[in-house]
């Protein structure tokens, strides 16, 4: 391919400044390939005319899969040609996004000879993303990914990649073990992953405690957020300690959410049976103060961003399960709601809004969980009740 | 008489060839229709998901994506590419 | 042609990756502290030691500085390292004595260390003009010209809270933005144009019909073939309708722009999470460095930074002063536009005659 440069005077505004510049990271990309060329020329030229220049391309993957591969077409190929093809390839990351320099320099050398050099890490789901390549290369990067122990992530109507935060790896606030469960269901789930058989996406999000550095309770379908049972544990010494360069009454007491701590000066007490598990004290006295002794998760369900119906946040459907291998209720759990949503939703319809349209009380039924109030903010302020006929009645 | 997987996945392609730029199906979609026919003869959950991943690996069709994804025949790559320019 | 290539092997097992220290104390860290901006320090519960010196990197990053990440990894980590949720690289290291000289070879290399306690850590965002075909506006850019203007702020710790800025370039949000302290949302403001011609070929009317949230996209026959039309005031430009068909294009280079919105959380500390609620609803596409939007983002952060209690997060802060107070502060227009006129707006107005004069 005839090798061009492009003047890229309003991308070159980008590479000033403190913050590290994608331009430089594209220009650094360009010295090795022709993509990164193009893709800097083409980025110019939305720049200036204030629009972008990508067209949707849903037709390309690799064999056996309907998801990880996003296909994307240049709108201008004459001007263009090193982007006419322009694929995006989602890699399923390890959990908890750990590397050696070793694993990261073999998708390196896989990305160099396949495709742009230009990569995210990573992208708003998780995956490693390679961004642009050819049709033609897509299988030979396949190849050479499986060859290393790498495999593709989700797109499309199938179970995205599960993601979660570094849990016990390197937190003390993990209430379970998150990465062990985000690897456990993303092979337990491999079919549903890789081939996509939903009315849409369904994403599963494990965050170690109620921080949710994840931000699962406002993106995934399934939101598995750690938490404890028992009394927070407490280290009075270390308390004490704190007392001394901490005002723990401004600090602490005055912004516990239930008013169920007390601070005399010397000792912190908490009414337990009032702690909404927040996190708040943990987080400002992180040596002097734990979750409990009695971990598992909540599981929350139904967040999503605006499209279609409206945004959601997950809400609550089992406040407490204990996060043991092999997961056996947890997947218990999930088949039902993929039976029933994976059946009875429509096209693009998320599992927040199957819920919505069929309502709380009828699919709760349906998947066998009993009505109980941890699962609402307050009852219906509503007299609309769509009271079923009774039974006994019925018969009479 | 009992279904084969093969025979589901059979269908399941003359459906897809059938309805061709007339109806997009969604794996759903064939796999709730060969349960309707063939639920009697064995046509179980484990066996229709066996069925789609035999017509996509035999590459008779291939997974699409409009906003959802889809079953169909391979598209030809310059058809989506067309798109947007003027004729 | 080649072997079939095996499928559904999943991704590497974590463990491979993991640190030797992280093996042996893996669910029995103690506690952790932050010496100093962009590094953390978790003591186990049997007295182990690891160090973790966090980097900003942009999200698009080029394979030779991936392979520096590498090298810098077995300079001083042993090879290990890890990315978080925000796009930011973590060095692991047990020795305290790497620290000093590895932040100074990450700055040599011109990447920031910071992201840590109350600090605005890197921005997450969405591809736009990069990579999307659907995007409104472009998404690395304005991240980039934000985050030159607040630099400070991510390799310092001088904020009352954390403060966590997402973009995303259209209504799909690609990475929810919508439970941000501040989200930059690129927005359409025109109807989708049709394109008559090619929509028979590609689309299915009545997926396109279902596809639309306010049914404003009805069947009709265009030139003797299927085609749609829309009824213009019932469209609020989401763009789902160009999700599903292709043939129905909403980019325009005057009409698209930004909306920035302010309060949202994800975290339960204190508060519940919560929603991002609307500041400005307009801002226009001014590349390749979005002066209106950084003043806008720099103005809430400053206003905030100024008023807020200690820990009061974004929309913490505005529930205590009050949403007028919040538009007075910032000197942001209140419009007609602020107010939810979607399904169940009522729930969004003020009733209560509680009130701040």
């Amino acid at each position: 391919m005839a090798e061009k440069t492009y003047e890229t005077p309003l991308c070159d505004e980008l590479e000033k400044g403190p913050y590290p510049s994608f331009v430089t990271e594209i220009k650094k990309a360009a010295k090795k390939t022709s993509y990164a060329k193009g893709v800097l020329g083409l980025l110019e030229l939305s720049y200036k005319e204030k629009i972008g220049h990508w067209k949707h391309g849903g037709i390309v993957g690799v064999m056996g899969y309907g998801g990880g591969v996003i296909g994307r077409y240049s709108d201008c190929p004459e001007k263009f040609p090193e982007v006419e093809h322009f694929h995006t390839m989602r890699i399923n990351q390890p959990a908890g996004w750990f590397y050696t320099s070793e694993a990261l320099r073999d998708l390196c050398d896989i990305w160099d000879e396949h495709g742009s050099g230009i990569l995210n890490m990573h992208g708003s789901t998780g995956d490693i993303v390679f961004l642009g390549t050819k049709t033609a290369e897509l299988e030979p990067t396949f190849a050479d990914l499986v060859a290393k122990g790498w495999d593709l992530g989700g797109s499309g109507s199938d179970v995205r990649t599960p993601s979660c935060c570094c849990g016990m790896a390197r937190c003390e606030w993990a209430c379970y073990d998150t990465m062990q469960l985000c690897y456990d269901l993303t092979m337990h789930y491999q079919d549903e992953l890789h081939r996509p058989a939903f009315p849409y996406k369904f994403k599963f999000k494990m965050a170690g405690c109620p921080n949710d550095c994840v931000a699962s309770i406002a993106r995934a379908d399934l939101s598995i957020i750690g938490t404890w049972k028992d009394d927070i544990q407490m280290d009075e010494g270390a308390i004490a300690e704190y007392a001394k360069t901490l005002d723990i009454a401004a600090d602490v007491i005055s912004n516990c959410p239930t008013s169920c701590m007390e601070w005399d000066g010397k000792t912190l007490k908490i009414d337990n049976s009032n702690c909404s598990r927040c996190m708040h004290c943990i987080n400002v006295m992180p040596k002097a103060l734990k979750p409990g002794k009695e971990r598992g998760a909540a599981l929350l369900m139904g967040a999503k961003a605006p499209i279609v119906q409206g945004a959601q946040l997950s809400s609550m459907f089992v406040p407490f399960l204990e996060m043991k291998p092999p997961y056996e209720d947890l997947k218990d759990f999930i088949d039902a709601v993929f039976d029933v949503w994976g059946e009875e939703g429509k096209n693009r319809e998320r599992v927040g809004e199957f819920i919505q349209r069929v309502g709380m009380g009828n699919f709760l039924e349906v998947i066998g969980l009993e009505p109980i109030p941890e699962m609402i903010a307050y009852p219906r302020d509503n007299p609309y009740i769509f009271f079923e006929a009774d039974e006994e009645e019925e018969e009479e | 008489m009992a279904v084969t997987v093969e025979q589901l996945s059979d269908e399941m392609y003359e459906m897809v060839k059938r309805d061709m730029g007339v109806k997009k199906y969604k794996s759903m979609d064939l796999q709730k229709a060969m349960r309707k026919k063939y639920e009697d003869q064995g046509a179980d959950r484990k066996m229709l998901k066996l069925a789609i991943r035999g017509l996509i690996d035999s590459g008779r069709c291939v997974y699409t994506y409009f906003g959802g994804s889809f079953i169909e025949i391979p598209h030809e790559e310059g058809a989506a590419m067309r798109l947007d320019k003027e004729e | 042609m080649a072997e079939k290539t095996p499928t559904d092997i999943g991704p590497p097992h974590y463990e491979k990756f993991l640190p030797p220290v992280i093996k042996k104390n893996y669910g029995k860290w103690a506690y952790h502290e932050i010496p100093r901006p962009g590094v953390l320090k978790h003591t186990a519960e049997g007295g182990d030691v690891l160090w973790s010196v966090r980097m900003s990197t942009a999200r698009l990053i080029a394979t030779e500085t991936v392979r520096w990440i590498a090298d810098l990894a077995e300079k001083y980590c042993d090879g290990h390292v890890r990315w978080t949720s925000r796009n930011n690289v973590e060095f692991l290291t047990t020795e305290e004595k790497n620290v000093d000289p590895l932040i100074k070879d990450i700055q040599a290399g011109g990447y920031l260390v910071g992201g840590t306690g109350n600090s605005i850590s890197n921005i997450v965002h969405t591809q736009g003009w990069v990579h999307c075909h659907s995007p409104a506006t472009d998404a690395s850019a304005i991240v980039k010209a934000v985050l030159d203007e607040l630099a400070d702020e991510f390799t310092s710790m001088k904020l009352p809270a954390k403060m966590r800025i997402a973009l995303a370039c259209c209504l799909n949000m690609c990475g929810a933005v919508h439970c941000s302290d501040i989200a930059i949302l690129g927005i359409h403001r025109r109807v989708p144009e049709i394109n008559h011609s090619d929509l028979p070929k590609v689309c299915e009317v009545p997926n396109l019909a279902a596809s639309c949230p306010t049914a404003a996209i009805r069947p009709v026959k265009v030139d003797g073939k299927n085609s749609v039309e829309v009824l213009a005031e019932s469209c609020m430009f989401c763009g789902n309708c160009y999700t599903v068909c292709p043939a129905m294009t909403l980019n325009d280079p005057e009409m698209d722009g930004v909306c920035i919105w302010v309060g949202g959380k994800v975290s339960n500390a204190r508060s519940e999470p919560a929603f991002s609620k609307l500041a400005i609803p307009y801002l226009p596409n001014n590349p390749p460095r979005w002066p209106e939007v950084v003043e806008a983002v720099k103005n809430i952060v400053e206003v905030w930074k100024k008023d807020a209690r200690k820990y009061e997060r974004v929309g913490e802060w505005i529930n205590r002063i009050g949403w007028p107070r919040f538009f007075e502060k910032t000197g942001i227009e209140f419009t007609k536009y602020h107010i939810d006129d979607f399904r169940y707006a009522g729930l969004s107005f003020k009733r209560t005659a509680q009130q701040r004069f």
